[in-house]
């Protein structure tokens, strides 16, 4: 004889504002089984959960229902309620009158309360058929997997390191640094990007726990939680790693000119080279795609290898794939600058002058081409006047719909330091819609900028024209002035925003990592649980996840650092028991299920059964997520998953149709 | 008693003029779309308007203007009919809120109600109706400064429109 507990909660007035509480709890009372019914305040509450504990203790109650907000919010918080008080968490059943009912029925809320009844009516039905099940316990690796070395993926590898666990760092470029490492000084304080980057990309290099693995990509991920084990691919760099001390008589020696990513195409390199100044580690690389040797083969040119007096030069060396068993994964594979051209009113591509924001950070460099001094591309002439544009590829339904969070305060620290680097006289513009200067001391930095004799027009241009000296000019009305202005600038530079990484997709199914609709990284909850995907121990940290600037990216990356030390911690974690169970003499080993698990939590193993072969399907306990994919399509009903058996759904149903069989007979 | 119902909440103190939340609804209803209400005001459309050069035309203003239900004086007002349709608002605006379509939507609430309609449109109008035309046959002026007409070009007589064009038309721009 089962005797069930039914507590309503009012979610303060998110529920009980819709819903007639004493109504469903009076209602509730004359179910089959019902001991006891009870409503309060907040459920959730200390107070609430002791009601709960005292009528079990109490009552002797078996089967606990709670009408209460989703179970994704509170499911965890009154398993552990029921727990403390002796009984299986697993007997407790979350009815959902908040999202389901209260916030979804706001203005019909007697219509509401007839569906909260039928909810809690079902609830009942379920309860009855609930089993006690026992989590089960799995070792963890202790080791994780950083992808992307960026200051994301910098910082989440220092942190995991110095608490003690090994860490693999790959890098897809030949150095780490990622887009910080691009930049010249940082908003809001101005200090030199590469002055803080720098010493932590060397206690990369020089941490026990780190494996650095730069020139490699992650090729394979298999596993669960805790052990992942997966593959990477480490691409030729055709240069000895310990015999290379970065001397760059090489790159001196080498004939062939390339351009420069690294400075954002404004300048040439070689096609061996070393990847930024600042490149950690110093290595030289060469380029497969431009190198003559790789190119022609054997016999052609080769003056890098004369060259090189520590011998280091390499044509034979292979790709090599290292295969790692790690215990979390922490994402950080950063993003993209919004490409200006596909904006093609604003003559980005078409005209030299006009550049995106992360141009004018190398050309203020003083590592860049310009060795730090701001000039024109196209004359090489520092500019008289200079004009922002803001807001490009992002806040467009055209483009990319999100803010780029970032374009505002870049632009402010890019006129700041066109101010300081050229003079006093040079006339600086900035178009713009809002100014989103939201952090901390970042309104303070508008007010610098303003006081620096920044010029701010409360519009923005419809497209920018090229006279025939190759001036360029536009118009722009200005809110302020309500005057239409014509405008004549040296150098354009357009606040480019951030955007997905454009192999952002292959990375996403590769470790079964879901993106949002604005084509980032999901987050498990966007409040609650930022640093984590739906896939647990694969944790998120930077602009991967949505667009960021360098405090929120550290702030994320340490933050995904300790979700991960919390896994894997105390060397074993707990698995929820809601996982699909196998009834061999069912299943006809057809393989729809292996077909179809998203988790690839199914194996398919033959089996001797009376001297014949068969096979036969078998959970991998430990990746199985418990979606329910395999249950619905087995056509012999073999597999069930535990909690959610067809009974235990079926007469659900049943309770759901019982009021409305019984209206309808009237 | 200062305030009757949200439409009154805002006055514009230069004319004193209200708010009116139906004619409001009415441009909305109009539209395919709501997307006028996402508007944030970039200003894009009026520092790229043709007709901003000419005349008085601000685009952004006219949204503004309709969002906050101020709709009633834009009928009787020139300036919407200074838009010369070159579509570059639609084509650049960030929020699809295009003001060409409020624009035209403000015409026709002209029309209907019997607000002042510019000269031109109503020849035009009138032309279509006589001839199916929206351009007649114009004499042309050679390099060699003679004039030709179809005729002398040999080219066929334009017919004219059969008996019924006239309600046809009248019917179809209705039901528009």
């Amino acid at each position: 004889m089962t005797r069930i507990g039914v507590y309503v909660c009012h979610c303060g007035l998110n529920i009980a504002g819709v819903v007639d509480v004493e109504k469903v709890v009076e209602y509730a009372k004359g179910l089959p089984d019902v001991v006891v019914t009870k409503h309060y305040t907040y459920m959730c509450s200390e107070p609430g959960q002791r009601m709960i504990q005292d009528d079990i203790k109490a009552l002797n109650l078996d089967r606990i229902v709670i009408a209460t907000c989703s179970p994704r919010m509170h499911e965890e918080t009154f398993r552990r309620a029921v727990a403390e008080a002796g009984l299986n968490p697993y007997l407790t059943e979350i009815v959902n009158l908040r999202e389901q009912v209260s916030w979804a029925h706001t203005h019909e809320p007697e219509k509401a309360t007839e569906k909260a009844k039928a909810l809690v009516r079902m609830g009942v039905a379920r309860a009855r058929l609930l089993e006690p099940l026992e989590k089960r316990k799995v070792t963890v690796e202790k080791s994780v997997l950083v992808v992307g070395g960026g200051i994301a993926g910098i910082q989440a590898s220092l942190d995991l390191a110095d608490a003690g666990f090994k860490v693999y760092l790959v890098e897809k470029a030949p150095s780490i640094g990622g887009r910080m490492s691009q930049l010249d000084k940082t908003f809001p304080t101005l200090d030199c990007s590469a002055c803080i980057l720098t010493p932590k990309m060397v206690d990369v290099t020089k941490h026990q726990n780190i494996t650095l693995l730069t020139n490699a990509e992650v090729t394979n991920v298999k596993g669960f939680v805790g052990n992942y084990e997966v593959s990477i691919l480490r691409k030729p760099r055709y240069v000895d790693a310990e015999r290379c001390v970065g001397c760059e008589i090489c790159t001196k020696a080498c004939p062939v000119k390339v351009l420069d990513k690294f400075n954002e195409n404004l300048s040439e390199k070689r096609a061996i080279s070393i990847y930024s100044p600042h490149a950690v580690p110093k290595i030289a690389t060469i380029d497969p795609d431009y190198c003559l040797r790789l190119k022609y083969k054997k016999g052609v040119c080769g003056k890098c290898q004369d060259a090189c007096e520590a011998k280091a030069i390499n044509f034979e060396q292979q790709t090599e794939t290292i295969q790692a068993k790690v215990g979390g994964i922490v994402l950080a594979v950063g993003s993209e600058v919004f490409d200006a051209s596909r904006m093609v009113e604003l003559g980005y591509g078409r005209f030299k002058n006009v550049i995106s924001n992360i141009e004018f950070e190398r050309i203020s460099d003083a590592s860049g081409p310009t060795g730090g001094k701001i000039l024109t591309p196209k004359d090489g002439k520092p500019p008289e006047t200079i004009v922002f544009i803001q807001c490009v590829g992002s806040r467009d339904k055209r483009f990319h719909e999100y803010c780029c969070r970032v374009g505002c305060m870049a632009t402010l620290k890019q006129a700041i330091l066109a101010r300081e680097k050229i003079s006093e006289n040079v006339k600086i513009y900035v178009c713009f819609i809002d100014m989103r200067a939201f952090g901390k001391g970042y309104d303070e930095f508008y007010r610098r900028a303003r006081d620096m004799d920044i010029d701010f027009i409360g519009g923005l241009p419809s497209e920018i024209h090229s006279a025939p000296d190759g001036s360029l000019y536009f118009d722009v009305f200005d809110k302020g002035t309500n005057k239409l202005l014509e405008m004549h600038a040296d150098l354009v530079v357009l606040g480019a925003g951030l955007v997905p990484n454009s192999d952002l997709g292959n990375i996403s199914a590769l470790f079964h990592a879901s993106r949002s609709a604005d084509g980032f990284l999901l987050e498990a909850h966007p409040k609650l649980r930022p640093l984590e995907t739906a896939m647990a121990g694969i944790f998120l940290a930077g602009a991967c996840q949505g667009p960021k600037d360098i405090p929120d990216t550290v702030a994320q990356a340490s933050g995904a650092a300790a979700k991960a030390i919390d896994l894997l911690l105390s060397g074993e974690i707990e698995l929820e028991p809601l996982k699909a169970v196998v009834d061999k003499d069912l299943c006809s080993g057809c393989r729809i299920c292996e077909s179809i698990c998203p988790f690839i939590a199914i194996e398919i193993k033959p089996e001797v059964v009376n001297g014949n072969e068969r096979l036969r399907a078998e959970v991998i306990e430990a990746m199985c997520q418990g979606c329910g994919l395999c249950s619905s399509a087995c056509p012999t009903g073999a597999i069930k998953i535990q909690q959610y058996s067809n009974k235990q759904v079926l007469t659900q149903v049943e309770a759901a149709l019982e009021e409305a069989c019984a209206e309808g007979g009237k | 008693m200062l305030r009757e119902g949200s439409e009154l909440s805002l006055v514009d103190l230069m004319s004193m003029a209200k708010p009116n939340l139906e004619s409001r609804e009415k441009i909305l209803a109009k539209l395919r779309g709501r997307e006028l209400v996402n508007c944030f005001q970039c200003i894009k459309c009026t520092s790229g308007c043709t007709a901003l050069k000419l005349l008085e035309l601000k685009p952004h203003e006219i949204i503004k203007l309709v969002n906050l239900g101020f709709v009633d004086e834009l009928p009787s007002s020139d300036i919407i009919w200074t838009c010369v349709t070159c579509l570059k608002c639609v084509q650049r605006c960030p929020q699809k809120a295009s003001p060409y379509h409020v624009i035209m939507a403000l015409r026709n609430l002209a029309v209907e109600r019997e607000a002042k309609v510019p000269e031109g449109y109503l020849k035009a109008v009138s032309q279509i109706l006589e001839t199916g035309l929206a351009e007649t046959a114009q004499k042309v002026v050679t390099r060699k400064m003679e004039t030709v007409d179809r005729e002398c070009l040999k080219l066929p007589k334009i017919i004219s429109p059969k008996v019924g064009f006239q309600a046809v038309f009248m019917k179809t721009m209705e039901e528009k």
